[in-house]
């Protein structure tokens, strides 16, 4: 576990009733019809993921607590969550999760359907907008190291156009058009 | 002698052209043929995943594509295009739907996404495709004495269904240099990269503890195969200097680089200067 500092307030466990009418009851298929998300509703709620997340302890929502707020329904909660954008995707939770449940991948597709609704911090748009303007994140700058090494001062065979292209089209193009 | 489409993604022809020059010196050592990619440029990292899912998937499958024309497997040396083109190519071989809306824009281009070529990365070909056996016959200047500390990498490892890759194989890569491998409490976790641009205190934090871990356990060096992984260990070091007064003073090499001064490189075929923390200890060691 990371070095972190114990956060102030009453334990996870003591948390505030559900607002049940406030539920989209519609979330859970939502997610499960989603990438990788066959196996959501297998959760049992053991909070193994939890445990063995290296930065839980500075999260207000666990991870099997985010889980579980999926098949309750608390879509504004999960969307608007700073957490989902903290998941480190170090596949940890997932690895060891015994009902097969892609935590990891759920975490994606949260974030898929926040992006949607523009809902995403702003360096993550600033790295979109790099890929649709660029192609890539990292371009060349220091050449002469290149060439100090025997290699080529331009990458070989870059194509940068095509990414564009493709990014244009899809969500990435919608998230950066409209975050201007 | 195996020939393979070498994909280098962005970071590591940015930032690491030491670990660019010297894997393909290593390559050539062991008559392994890496042929540049035509065509391609960034796999999107996580980071386009989280915020566009097939935009990710088709900048992806079509590198997988590409190298599909000519049937040879694509290597990589990054385990952020490692984990994303693995990943693709295990939700495209199972999902007929995204598979057939990925092939629809490829078409443009005259592509198309069969799944028939595997992405790898370059220190699981070193493993499975040249052999412990073979590597260690060219080995002329053992390491012995060493001790390192491996990073593996998150998406190296994880999620194993996906990335089909044992820690044991680095491992074994690195015992065959005659280095001893050190283990440490925290060999699992996360380096912080990824977080970086949401929380950079953290990000920073998880090397921090990842540093200490390793340091305690009695490492000499570290290796990583991954430039991002790479800017946290060694980079990170400069950082932590100056904002919290402590010294790690552990050189991080890529495993290249490792393997290299195995084989009897010197210290400038590998670019070992342009590592952040200075490796004279490493050498000081081989040379002394």
């Amino acid at each position: 576990m990371a070095e972190t500092e114990e956060p102030a307030g009453p334990p996870a466990t003591l948390i505030d009733p559900i607002e049940m009418s406030k539920l989209d009851s519609k979330f859970r298929e939502e997610i499960h019809s989603m990438p990788n998300a066959e196996e959501l509703s297998a959760c049992f709620a053991c909070s193994t993921c939890t445990a063995a997340c290296p930065i839980a302890n500075i999260w207000e929502y666990k991870p099997h607590q985010l889980i579980r707020m999926i098949l309750l329904g608390m879509r504004d909660e999960v969307l608007s969550s700073n957490e989902i954008w903290l998941c480190l995707t170090c596949f940890q939770c997932q690895e060891r999760c015994p009902q097969k449940v892609r935590v990891t991948d759920i975490f994606f597709d949260c974030k898929n359907l926040a992006a949607k609704e523009g809902k995403v911090p702003p360096n993550i748009v600033g790295l979109g907008k790099e890929l649709l303007e660029k192609g890539q994140l990292y371009t060349v700058t220091a050449d002469w190291e290149r060439e100090d090494m025997g290699l080529e001062p331009d990458v070989p065979g870059l194509a940068v156009d095509p990414v564009k292209d493709i990014l244009k089209e899809t969500q990435t193009g919608k998230l950066v058009d409209g975050g201007e | 002698m195996p020939v393979y489409n070498l994909y280098m993604g962005c970071s590591v022809p940015a930032n690491y052209p030491n670990y660019e020059a010297a894997m393909i010196k290593v390559a050539e050592v062991y008559d392994i043929q890496l042929e540049y990619m035509e065509g391609v440029a960034c796999c999107g990292s996580p980071n386009l995943r989280a915020i566009d899912y097939l935009g990710w998937l088709t900048v992806n499958a079509r590198t997988l594509a590409i190298a599909e024309k000519n049937g040879h497997d694509i290597v990589t040396p990054c385990n952020g295009c490692f984990g994303s083109l693995k990943d693709v190519y295990h939700f495209l071989k199972h999902d007929a739907d995204y598979k057939k809306q990925v092939n629809a824009t490829l078409k443009k281009e005259g592509l198309e996404f069969k799944g028939t070529i595997t992405p790898r990365h370059f220190v699981e070909i070193l493993y499975t495709d040249i052999g412990i056996e073979e590597l260690k016959k060219k080995i002329t200047k053992p390491l012995d004495g060493v001790g390192i500390a491996i990073h593996y990498g998150c998406h190296l490892l994880r999620p194993v269904d996906v990335t089909e890759f044992r820690p044991e194989y680095l491992n074994e890569l690195i015992e065959v240099t005659g280095a001893s491998v050190v283990e440490y409490p925290l060999w699992k976790q996360c380096c912080g990269a990824t977080v970086l641009p949401v929380d950079e205190n953290l990000g920073i934090r998880l090397a921090r503890d990842k540093l200490k871990s390793m340091k305690e356990s009695g490492a000499e060096f570290v290796t990583v195969v991954c430039p991002a992984c790479g800017n946290q260990l060694d980079l990170q070091q400069l950082g932590l200097k100056e904002s919290y007064g402590e010294e790690y003073g552990l050189p991080v090499l890529l495993y290249p680089q490792i393997l290299g001064l195995a084989l009897g490189m010197d210290e400038d075929e590998i670019g070992l200067g342009m590592n952040r923390v200075p490796a004279d200890p490493i050498i000081d060691h081989l040379t002394g």
